[in-house]
């Protein structure tokens, strides 16, 4: 049993060590390549990628379809493996602006016409995928 | 950026390992069960008038006016120029410094600040040094004699306001958002401080209160004989005045922090949330403040019944028992986004209005870093938050207890204890996902 002020030492040292953290942190290093978007391409989603390497785990293709203001297909929360190449596919009835947050990745998106973007998902955490003109969020990356 | 929760962000925290989860729920039901039967049986922390003085030199400089009345000059610049650069700098968040200064140095760094260096926002509040100056207006507060009358749930509004923007209201994240609520908030207590006198700050600035809340639990606190000591953060916790409104502080803040959480989980995302309706937002956030309170209530009534303890007193009495456990909630979900978003505000910094070649510190081309820290190291984090919480908890309760009513059965004091493990186990469970 440990007594309480023992505890607390650690607990304040534990304090200490993420204000370190905090500050050393905005040092700020860019994460490996996050990969490019492109745009137009056929959706159909083999799960086949050239980026998928022998070693790395096979690759994932999410696909989304925006009608009425409203997300189908691949919604809700995706778990994909550190390290997963992925295909992201959204369709949508209106123009909108879809964004990958965190990778930061963001696409313009023609009425109707399925647009991919492609990602190494190497940083783990949630992360959201957001239409900017409907301000929904169609699906949710959860890499780890 | 309007829809993720707590005001900014890029990201959030994976679930926490099951493994985790049921190691930190065991050690939660052992330790608590180990300080009830085997810890002290009389009280023994000390309270008001425990705690070695500080030398004479860090007293005088803490308790100069001059001191303070610079360091607030210098926090009301820094706000000043802070809330300009929202209104004149780029309008996106991503490249916005103050919604990052706001929501995450300011508001998340508030807590390590606090809990090393203890009350700091209460000397550095720069609305103090604008109602020095305000005083004029009025030189003697009509409101004065009403306030002690008032306890500190005009913080628990303020407090609450600021989590409903925080959390609920969209385009929280936007910097024009940001800027017209500080604005807001710096007015109304500048007018309520004007009324009631300088003595408002202390009971009805949020920010101020919960600073201070803190700081009960830094090794820093003041003596009953006003003198600045040294002490156990236990002893300055459990010497906490036991104010009308107190537990309606913590309850806020423990109430909306599990809000904060349930947005996280797959349930809300997929179910309630969906819709990103600020109705069904303000609602969920009642309703698990109204969730807290009823198990908090029921806990500390049922404890004092058995305990045959007048049962008003109760709720208040108990109070300062659960901000440990408030506070492991709060490291355990905003520890990850203190050091990885936390870095957006350095790296803005250099560029406050986003002006083309500006480059004050060299530190404007930097990335955030999002893996500077590992997702493993982050769910120990956030575990071992929860349960040195609880366990700090449960300890201040037990001496509670025994202060109240000295041959206090250990099992009087079941009932709030098992709430306090069914919160733990909620903040577990909350990190897990359900």
């Amino acid at each position: 049993m440990t007594r309480p002020p023992a505890l607390l030492r650690r607990a304040l040292g534990g304090l200490l060590l993420t204000a370190v953290v905090a500050l050393s942190g905005c040092a700020g290093r860019a994460p490996a390549a996050t990969g490019s978007s492109s745009g137009g391409g056929s959706s159909s989603g083999s799960g086949s990628s050239a980026a998928a390497g022998a070693t790395s785990p096979a690759a994932r293709t999410i696909t989304v379809t925006v009608t009425h203001g409203k997300a189908h297909g691949d919604t809700g929360r995706i778990p994909v493996p550190l390290g997963t190449p992925v295909r992201l596919v959204v369709t949508s009835d209106t123009a909108d602006e879809v964004h990958l947050h965190g990778y930061d990745i963001e696409e313009e998106l023609a009425p109707g016409k399925p647009t991919t973007l492609t990602l190494v998902a190497n940083v783990p955490g949630v992360f959201e995928v957001e239409l900017h003109e409907l301000n929904i969020v169609i699906v949710h990356l959860q890499v780890g | 950026m309007t829809v993720l929760a707590h005001g900014v962000g890029t990201r959030t925290d994976l679930p926490i390992p099951i493994g985790l989860a049921l190691f930190g729920a065991g050690a939660a039901i052992l330790l608590t069960f180990s300080i009830l039967l085997l810890f002290w049986r009389t009280p023994r922390l000390g309270g008001a008038g425990s705690g070695r003085p500080l030398p004479a030199v860090v007293q005088r400089a803490a308790n100069s006016s001059a001191l303070r009345r610079t360091l607030q000059a210098v926090t009301l610049a820094a706000t000043v120029f802070v809330v300009t650069a929202g209104l004149a700098g780029p309008p996106d968040t991503p490249h916005n410094l103050e919604p990052w200064v706001f929501y995450v140095t300011f508001w998340v760094g508030l807590v390590p600040a606090s809990l090393l260096l203890g009350p700091v926002w209460r000397v550095i509040n720069p609305l103090r040094l604008v109602s020095r100056a305000l005083r004029v207006l009025l030189p003697k507060p009509p409101g004065a004699e009403r306030l002690p009358s008032l306890g500190l749930w005009p913080a628990a509004v303020s407090l609450a306001a600021f989590l409903w923007l925080e959390l609920v209201c969209p385009g929280r994240s936007l910097p024009g958002t940001v800027a017209g609520f500080v604005l807001g908030y710096a007015v109304v207590q500048l007018a309520l401080s004007v009324w009631f006198g300088e003595g408002w700050f202390a009971v009805g600035d949020g920010f101020e209160v919960y600073s201070s809340l803190i700081a009960r639990l830094s090794p820093w606190g003041r003596r009953d004989d006003g003198r600045l000591v040294v002490r156990s953060p236990l002893a300055g916790m459990i010497a906490t005045p036991p104010m009308p409104g107190l537990a309606a502080v913590v309850i806020v803040l423990l109430g909306s922090t599990a809000f904060d959480g349930l947005t996280r989980t797959v349930f809300w995302q997929s179910g309630p949330g969906a819709s990103n309706n600020p109705v069904i937002g303000t609602l969920g956030m009642l309703a698990m403040i109204g969730l807290v309170t009823a198990m908090y209530v029921i806990g500390t009534l049922l404890s004092g019944r058995l305990a045959r303890q007048p049962l008003a007193v109760q709720p208040g009495r108990y109070a300062a028992t659960v901000v440990p456990i408030a506070l492991g909630y709060t490291v355990a979900h905003y520890f990850s986004l203190f050091v990885l978003d936390g870095q957006t505000t350095w790296i803005l910094a250099s560029n406050p209005f986003g002006t083309p070649g500006v480059d004050l510190f060299g530190t404007y081309t930097n990335v955030l870093d999002l893996t500077a820290v590992s997702a493993g190291t982050i769910a120990l984090v956030q575990v071992c938050a929860i349960i040195t919480g609880h366990v700090l908890g449960v300890t201040l309760a037990h001496e509670r207890a025994l202060l109240s009513e000295r041959r206090a059965r250990a099992s009087d004091q079941l009932p709030l204890v098992i709430v306090m493990v069914l919160f733990t186990f909620g903040g577990l469970g909350l990190l897990f996902g359900f």
